[in-house]
């Protein structure tokens, strides 16, 4: 059996990943991971009219996850942060592999930690 | 010359665009950046008169009642959009409903004239982007007397 984390997840997460930060919602630990930048350009239709943002997201491997105690419950409403800004995850999506999913990877749907507000 | 048309459609926006904490406002403009919003946009929308029904021998250039329908689309992202959202509406509509000039001065409301602004209602749509984005669909009836003799 091919194992993907060593030919293919590790290889892609030493050339483009980069260093982040994961803290679980209401938690003081901190977990040092590496994802991957997945922000990506959305717009919406308002109307006639189509609003322009970005879509932040951001993979990680499930088992670097796992080896650091952060379970699939503390997914959702923990803190993020890499590459200078500061994120919340507000959803994720699992994207398995042959391998199965506890050895594939997250998609982290993120929003924005401070408020937009005003 | 006279286009009781234009002139209400270049009031609105400038009522839409005195409504408080509006980032921009503008008009027909249908690509936004997120760095606009909030964003108000006031699309000219279309026109209706009755006259396909009219068999009479009116001559052609007496003046007729239009129906005008603008929409405005206010648009936001925000943690609560949603209370946003509600309190531009509520600026929106307080604002066109009431404005002296658009009201009394263009579209002529008053006790004699024929024009009237209906608010006829709206729509409103969520999904997330950098943060959670909501826009709301405003639609109007707008009134007037064209003469086209005054065009």
């Amino acid at each position: 059996m091919v194992d993907y984390s060593a030919l293919l997840y590790d290889p892609v997460y030493g050339e483009i990943g980069v260093d982040a930060m994961f803290i679980a919602a209401g938690t003081a630990g901190e977990a040092a991971i590496t994802v991957i930048d997945d922000t990506r350009p959305k717009s919406l239709m308002a109307g006639s009219a189509e609003v322009r943002s970005v879509g932040p997201g951001a993979f990680a491997r499930i088992p670097e996850l796992t080896s650091n105690g952060i379970a699939r419950a503390d997914y959702v409403d923990a803190t993020l942060s890499f590459n200078g800004r500061v994120w919340t995850v507000r959803s994720y999506e699992l994207r398995g592999s042959p391998n199965g999913e506890d050895l594939g990877e997250v998609r982290f749907l993120l929003k924005e930690a401070a408020s937009t507000d005003g | 010359m006279a286009d009781v048309r234009e002139d209400i459609l270049a009031r609105l926006l400038e009522v839409v665009a005195s409504i408080p904490n509006l980032r921009s406002a503008q008009r027909n403009n249908v690509d936004i950046p997120e760095d606009q919003l909030p964003a108000a946009i006031v699309f000219d929308g279309d026109e209706d008169t009755a006259d396909e029904a009219d068999a009479s021998m009116r001559p052609p250039n007496r003046p007729t009642l239009v129906t005008m329908t603008p929409e405005i689309v206010i648009a936001q992202q925000a943690d609560e959009v949603g209370s946003d959202i509600t309190t531009l509406r509520r600026e929106l509509i307080k604002r066109v409903l009431k404005d002296t000039e658009l009201n009394e001065q263009i579209v002529k409301t008053g006790r004699h004239g024929n024009g009237t602004i209906r608010y006829l209602g709206c729509q409103t749509d969520v999904g997330w982007m950098r943060s959670l984005h909501g826009a709301l669909r405003a639609q109007f009836a707008i009134k007037y007397v064209l003469k086209p003799d005054e065009l």
